[in-house]
């Protein structure tokens, strides 16, 4: 192997994936142990950095058991509140939405009895039974077209 | 015969130090507390993580099956809960401002002085500088597969148990999280 490693192929080395060609390359390559060397080393630099800022943390120490529970305890408890007082929300809102129900549903009786009770006035104040409509009609003749006279005996319309 | 007992032994082993609440944060706090730090880079955050990350492990101890160590475990455990964290986090976009950033001078005091010259020291530095600020801006698999690779030294094995990705999944990650990297550092030079 006589290329430089590519791009690809150093990214791969890092990971740990190498092929002993290329492991031979690296051993008398200058250039591509030089990339590979530096490429480690910030990574090294990085992990000590890393490592040397979380030590530095006062929360780095591990804390007592008893601390974690009281901290999670503590966070716990708004979030029982908040479902408390979702819960008395919802117990307080039951009634007066039942309440409102039955309001709609009274005023849905008012509606339909008033609706019957105006078919009941319109049975009622028809002069004739609906069957006996059509008869009426036969017999019926408009006074105003023979100017008050009945067109078949010419007499006057008793009034 | 001898394979499966020493198994069984292991498990039992593993089940018996997550049965201890004490012992688990005494032994793996700073391990945890370090993955949530550099994965969030906030202090308070990340102690919050750790701390809910020990309680989780405690009190589903009953799922452990032993099939991974207990480190490993508490790994899946953290890194499901910083991914909580950082989408809760970006729902309050009003906290962003306060989170704290990472003191890149702070951070750039532990590269070492001695029998470097102040010339190397600066190079060094600014590669530091580079690789925390790529690390940043990786998406949030690529910067969680990274720092378990080269932070907390997992193989890929480890990595993809506590991430509960593929091997091969894992190795796309990382090796984008690798070239970004060194695109990065290619620049800062």
């Amino acid at each position: 192997m006589s290329q430089h490693l590519s791009s690809r192929e150093i990214s791969q080395w890092m990971m740990g994936e190498r092929t002993p060609q290329q492991e031979q390359h690296v051993c008398q390559c200058p250039e591509c142990g030089a990339e590979l060397a530096g490429m480690e080393a910030a990574l090294a630099l990085f992990r000590g950095s890393v490592r040397h800022w979380s030590d530095g943390q006062s929360r780095a120490e591990p804390p007592a058991v008893g601390s974690i529970l009281r901290a999670r305890g503590s966070r716990a408890l708004p979030m029982r509140w908040a479902l408390a007082a979702v819960a008395l929300l919802v117990l307080a809102a039951v009634p007066v939405y039942r309440n409102v129900q039955e309001r709609q549903r009274q005023a849905e009786i008012a509606r339909a009895d008033a609706l019957l009770l105006e078919q009941v006035d319109a049975e009622v104040s028809r002069a004739v039974p609906r069957p006996m409509e059509p008869l009426v009609k036969l017999v019926s003749w408009d006074f105003s077209a023979t100017g008050g006279r009945d067109e078949k005996t010419g007499n006057e319309e008793i009034r | 015969m001898a394979t499966s007992g020493s198994m069984i032994a292991a498990v039992e082993r593993r089940a018996s130090e997550i049965d201890d609440l004490d012992t688990l944060v005494r032994l793996h706090w700073l391990r945890v507390f370090r993955f949530a730090l550099a994965s969030l880079r906030d202090p308070d955050a990340a102690g919050s993580v750790a701390q809910d990350c020990f309680l989780r492990a405690y009190r589903s101890r009953e799922q452990f099956r032993g099939d991974c160590s207990t480190e490993t475990w508490l790994m899946r455990i953290a890194v499901n809960l910083i991914r909580d964290h950082a989408r809760n986090r970006r729902l309050q976009f009003w906290k962003r401002a306060q989170t704290s950033a990472v003191d890149l001078e702070a951070v750039g005091r532990c590269v070492p002085d001695g029998g470097v010259s102040p010339e190397s020291g600066a190079i060094a530095r600014q590669q530091l500088a580079a690789v925390w600020n790529a690390a940043g801006s990786l998406s949030e698999r690529q910067r969680t597969v990274f720092l378990l690779r080269f932070v907390e030294d997992m193989d890929l094995l480890e990595i993809a148990a506590a991430t509960g990705m593929k091997e091969g999944t894992v190795k796309v990650h990382l090796f984008r999280a690798l070239h970004a990297v060194r695109e990065r550092m290619g620049r800062s030079q």
